[in-house]
């Protein structure tokens, strides 16, 4: 199977020049205008990324200071700094920012906006109003909410059960729930302008195949935002109109089911995580084949099993529920098909692995980035099936073991992956190389602080330690202290890119058109890109990952892969790989 | 503009007149689902709740919606993908209401035991 | 690209009207597959509780107004007939029947508003509304024959009916017969009664919204047929506000059975 490479490609390895590095366009889309109108009203894709970048990046540094709250009571058995309700509603705040305001909006507000129309050789998303809309909506969501949750809070955890959310919680559920409500729409949007552009943009030659898998994780994700964010949306008005109404459907006093909404709610809710994930998977794909210099193993398998993650994820929601009080069938069922989403997540995997055997690896900080998502993602994956167990799962429902497994996946993974990704594209977004030295550095101390914050919980949560207790007994205190103490080097490690990324902006040196060396038609426009993104459009005649014979996807040569050492000197390997890179996949 | 249903290439360089609908046809479709929908009606008033009724109810409703899809919503003139779309909401449907009666029709199950 | 397909209405980003239209085209319907999961969430939560409650639902759907909503449907389904001649009208380049088609669809559609107030007006007149309302209504009419024998309960209630101005409502009446001690009947749990009643209020409200904001579309879109910004090769704009249109008028032909026609013949069996 080498579908991957059309019939004829290879001659191009030996004839097709590397082309001259495009000018610097002297009008970029950055440049173009500079009131705050032309950033407020722009309805290019391009800016629209860098208001998501801008807003989720507050959004983040807001989850993570109640993230920093919670760990920092949790120093003490009885709790160090905060009374239980306000702890309660620490974990509250954390949980709604980072999920509906940072994780699932992050890759695909961020770079599925900027990066799907220029993967794909077209002028805009198809409907950019549409899109610039999403953004609003997101904001008018986030301010309902992040109002709700700074200004007294939800204690309720994010996922809001009745009836404790709809009769016993006095706090701020009706604008939480409200602000989530209304942030969903922008998600929807986003996903439905992702998928039209999908089907009906595609420059000339890029056919399905040879589809970037970013944009592959992308189509998967835009399809779960599609079909399971109405679900979530009717739940949440069923409930918003129980709490102001005092009588709903989720009411045990008239025969309602309080479990009905738990399933309402997974419905979106789990397969909300493969929203979150899968972007981050498409990032890796990229990143890892582009700094092995080889081809991608295994191509179409990748790409549909993106598919197959986005559509058996719809079939699980219910192991969140096991000691809920559904039926025993019903959790044997669940249970099952809970495993079978290792499946496709175990294909990307073996995949990538395999896409790494024998490359000429360089380790820049997207690479590290990548490499520490592929063993986090591993550890989180696994984990997971200890969960879909059912035996297993009785013991470790709603302990720290749970906590370090979503961790693992939703941060090790996907905060990760999003790190990864910015760093990739960072050069492409904004023009400029940022620090070579400070991003690997911080890159590895994220990881290290990582696995220092949540391995801990592994142990406390196996030991039985439950979840979302503001007390704990004594016996725990030395999991939770080496916990807190990994997380504020988890905090510098996020802090560092806060601080050389916005410099790199003054002080960066310009970037070339293709600093990577990688593929891509994104990488063909000048950085950063023109407003119409491509003077001509392009006609693609290869596959995504030609690195095997060294040419991008319109046929043409690559330029100079930056060396291991350093962004600067010819020190990589040189042209197209004399190594033995046969073309796999 | 004589006949403005005949395909008139000179004047329709964007081929919008080759699809227009045939107003006889849509009256039709109509008058189908009009009389349906008071079939339903007395037809449910006639036999009363009976554990037949609310099968014979959707049915007939489904046939309905399937007109309207059909006809009014342009599924007979519609793209490959554009009918994937419609099929795969009606199968993302099923999935929410086959699991959810998966737990709902076993619970007493256990209950029972 | 000849230069023929060129066409004011053609936007920047697109390489001709084919590739527009069906862009259009299908953002339009996968905005509807989300409007059919987001009714289906509570399509499925109304299953679960037919399933669990059938008698109940059965009871309480036989005292709405079926009437009422016989009428809805001859609005809707007609407006959806009105709205496709519009496409048709569009296609064709005939602005004024397209002009006249949607402001008939727009006119129907608030006929049906007008018809569903009059319901709910009606409804809260006869305090058929779940919470307090309903508890007060049902308690009174429970409380006059709680020391009575089944027979004279009964009677009480005929009494009652006859009236102008009756003590009770029908239902009130109905369910607290049926709950009586003497009574045959199996009882109905008010509390499930008032659980169908959420529905009812929900799924009609979330849908008299979708109504709403369909009207608002059309009217948008007559704003634009008057200014003349619907040309042919600009029909897509009418042919997405008539998809979402006529899925908000499908959804309704499963509204009606399920809430309506659940109990429409209860009684005469």
């Amino acid at each position: 199977m080498s579908i991957a490479v059309p019939h004829g490609t290879p001659a191009l390895a030996t004839t097709s020049p590397v082309p001259p590095e495009p000018a610097p366009a002297p009008v970029n889309y950055l440049n173009v205008s500079h009131t705050i109108w032309s950033w407020l009203f722009t309805v290019d894709h391009k800016r629209i990324g860098l208001l998501y970048l801008g807003s989720i990046s507050v959004f983040f540094i807001i989850g993570g200071i109640f993230a920093a709250l919670v760990r920092m009571n949790l120093m003490s058995p009885n709790g160090a700094i905060l009374t239980e309700d306000a702890y309660n509603r620490a974990f509250t705040a954390h949980g709604v920012m980072m999920l509906f305001f940072f994780l699932i909006p992050a890759v695909p507000g961020v770079m599925g906006n900027f990066f799907i129309p220029l993967m794909i050789g077209a002028k805009d998303l198809a409907f950019p109003k549409l899109n610039l809309a999403s953004w609003y909506v997101f904001m008018i969501g986030a301010a309902f909410s992040g109002w709700a949750v700074l200004v007294g809070g939800i204690d309720t955890g994010w996922t809001l059960y009745p009836p404790y959310s709809s009769r016993s919680s006095q706090s701020n559920i009706l604008p939480g729930v409200m602000g989530v409500f209304i942030s969903g729409f922008s998600s929807i949007m986003t996903g439905l302008n992702i998928m039209v552009t999908i089907h009906k943009m595609r420059a000339p030659g890029m056919t399905w195949g040879r589809l970037p898998l970013f944009v592959w994780s992308l189509y998967g994700t835009s399809l779960i935002q599609l079909l399971a964010t109405p679900v979530v949306a009717v739940t949440l008005l069923l409930l918003m109109v129980e709490k102001a109404a005092g009588i709903g459907i989720f009411d045990p006093t008239i025969g309602g089911d309080p479990i009905l909404f738990q399933h309402m709610f997974w419905f979106y809710s789990h397969p909300a995580v493969y929203i979150m994930i899968l972007p981050g998977m498409g990032v890796v794909s990229e990143i890892l084949t582009c700094f092995s210099r080889k081809n991608i193993f295994g191509y179409h398998a990748v790409a549909w099993s993106s598919m197959g993650i986005a559509v058996v994820g719809f079939l699980l929601w219910a192991h969140h529920m096991f000691v809920a009080g559904i039926s025993f069938y019903a959790a044997l069922l669940f249970s099952l098909l809970s495993m079978l989403v290792a499946v496709p997540s175990a294909i990307k995997v073996f995949n990538w692995t395999a896409t790494l055997y024998r490359g000429s690896i360089t380790f820049h900080a997207p690479m590290i980035l990548a490499l520490g998502f592929l063993v986090l993602f591993v550890v989180g994956g696994l984990t997971g099936l200890f969960l879909a167990t059912l035996g297993t799962d009785i013991h470790l429902h709603d302990t720290y073991f749970v906590v370090a497994h979503f961790h693992f996946v939703m941060v090790g993974g996907m905060v990760i992956a999003y790190m990864a990704g910015l760093h990739f594209w960072w050069p492409k977004m904004t023009g400029r190389m940022y620090s070579d030295w400070w991003s690997r550095v911080a890159a590895i101390i994220m990881i290290v602080g990582f696995f220092l914050t949540f391995v801990p919980q592994f142990i406390m949560g196996y030991h039985g330690a439950p979840r979302r207790y503001p007390n704990y007994p004594q016996e725990f205190q030395i999991y939770n202290v080496l916990s807190t103490a990994g997380s504020s080097v988890l905090g510098l490690g996020y802090l560092l890119p806060g601080i050389y990324l916005p410099l790199s902006l003054f002080f960066g040196k310009k970037a070339t058109a293709n600093p990577w060396s990688a593929t891509g038609l994104e990488w063909i426009t000048p950085s950063p890109p023109t407003v119409h993104n491509f003077d001509a459009t392009p006609v693609v005649v290869c596959g995504p990952y030609e690195y095997a014979i060294g040419v991008d996807q319109m046929g043409r040569g690559l330029p100079e892969p930056p060396g291991p050492g350093g962004s600067d000197g010819p020190t990589g390997p040189s042209g197209p790989m004399k190594k033995e890179t046969e073309v796999v996949g | 503009m004589a006949d403005p249903t005949t395909p008139a290439t000179t004047n329709d360089p964007h081929g919008i007149r080759k699809d227009v609908d045939s107003p006889g046809q849509l009256f039709v479709v109509f008058a189908t689902v009009l009389g349906l929908a008071l079939v339903n009606v007395f037809l449910s008033q006639s036999i009363g709740p009976t554990k037949f009724t609310l099968p014979l109810q959707l049915a007939i409703g489904s046939v309905q919606a399937g007109l309207v899809g059909y006809y009014f919503m342009h599924l007979r003139q519609g793209d490959k993908v554009v009918i994937l779309t419609a099929l795969s909401s009606l199968f993302w449907m099923g999935i929410l209401f086959v699991l959810f009666m998966g737990d709902y029709m076993t619970r007493h199950l256990v209950v029972s035991q | 690209m000849s230069a023929s397909t060129h066409s004011p209405v053609l936007k920047h980003h697109f390489d001709d009207l084919g590739q527009q239209h069906a862009s259009e085209r299908l953002g339009i319907w996968m905005f509807l597959a989300t409007e059919v999961l987001f009714f289906g969430g509570i399509f499925g939560a109304y299953t679960v509780y037919r399933l669990w409650y059938p008698s109940e639902f059965v009871l309480a759907s036989s005292h709405l107004a079926w009437k009422f909503a016989t009428i809805n449907t001859v609005f809707l389904i007609t407006s959806s007939l009105t709205i496709t001649l519009g496409i048709r009208a569009a296609k064709l380049g005939d602005r004024s029947a397209l002009l006249r088609y949607l402001l008939i669809t727009a006119a129907l559609g608030t006929a049906f508003m007008v018809v569903k107030g009059f319901e709910y007006k009606a409804d809260l007149h006869e305090r058929y509304v779940p919470g307090p309302m309903f508890q007060a209504e049902y308690a009174e009419a429970v409380k006059p024959i709680a020391t009575m024998t089944h027979a004279q309960a009964e009677a009480y209630f005929a009494a009652d009916a006859t009236k102008s101005h009756p003590d009770h409502e029908p239902w009130a009446r109905d369910l607290a017969l049926r709950n009586h001690e003497g009574s045959t009947a199996a009882p109905a749990d008010p509390g499930k009664i008032q659980l169908f009643l959420c529905f009812y209020y929900i799924m009609t409200g979330i849908h008299g919204i979708h109504i709403i904001v369909g009207i608002g579309c059309i009217l948008w879109l007559v704003w634009e047929a008057w200014r003349g910004t619907i040309p042919p090769e600009n029909y897509s704009t009418v042919e997405v506000v008539s998809l979402y249109w006529h899925l908000v008028d499908a959804i309704w032909l499963f509204l009606m059975p399920l809430l309506y026609l659940a109990g429409i013949g209860y009684g005469h069996h």
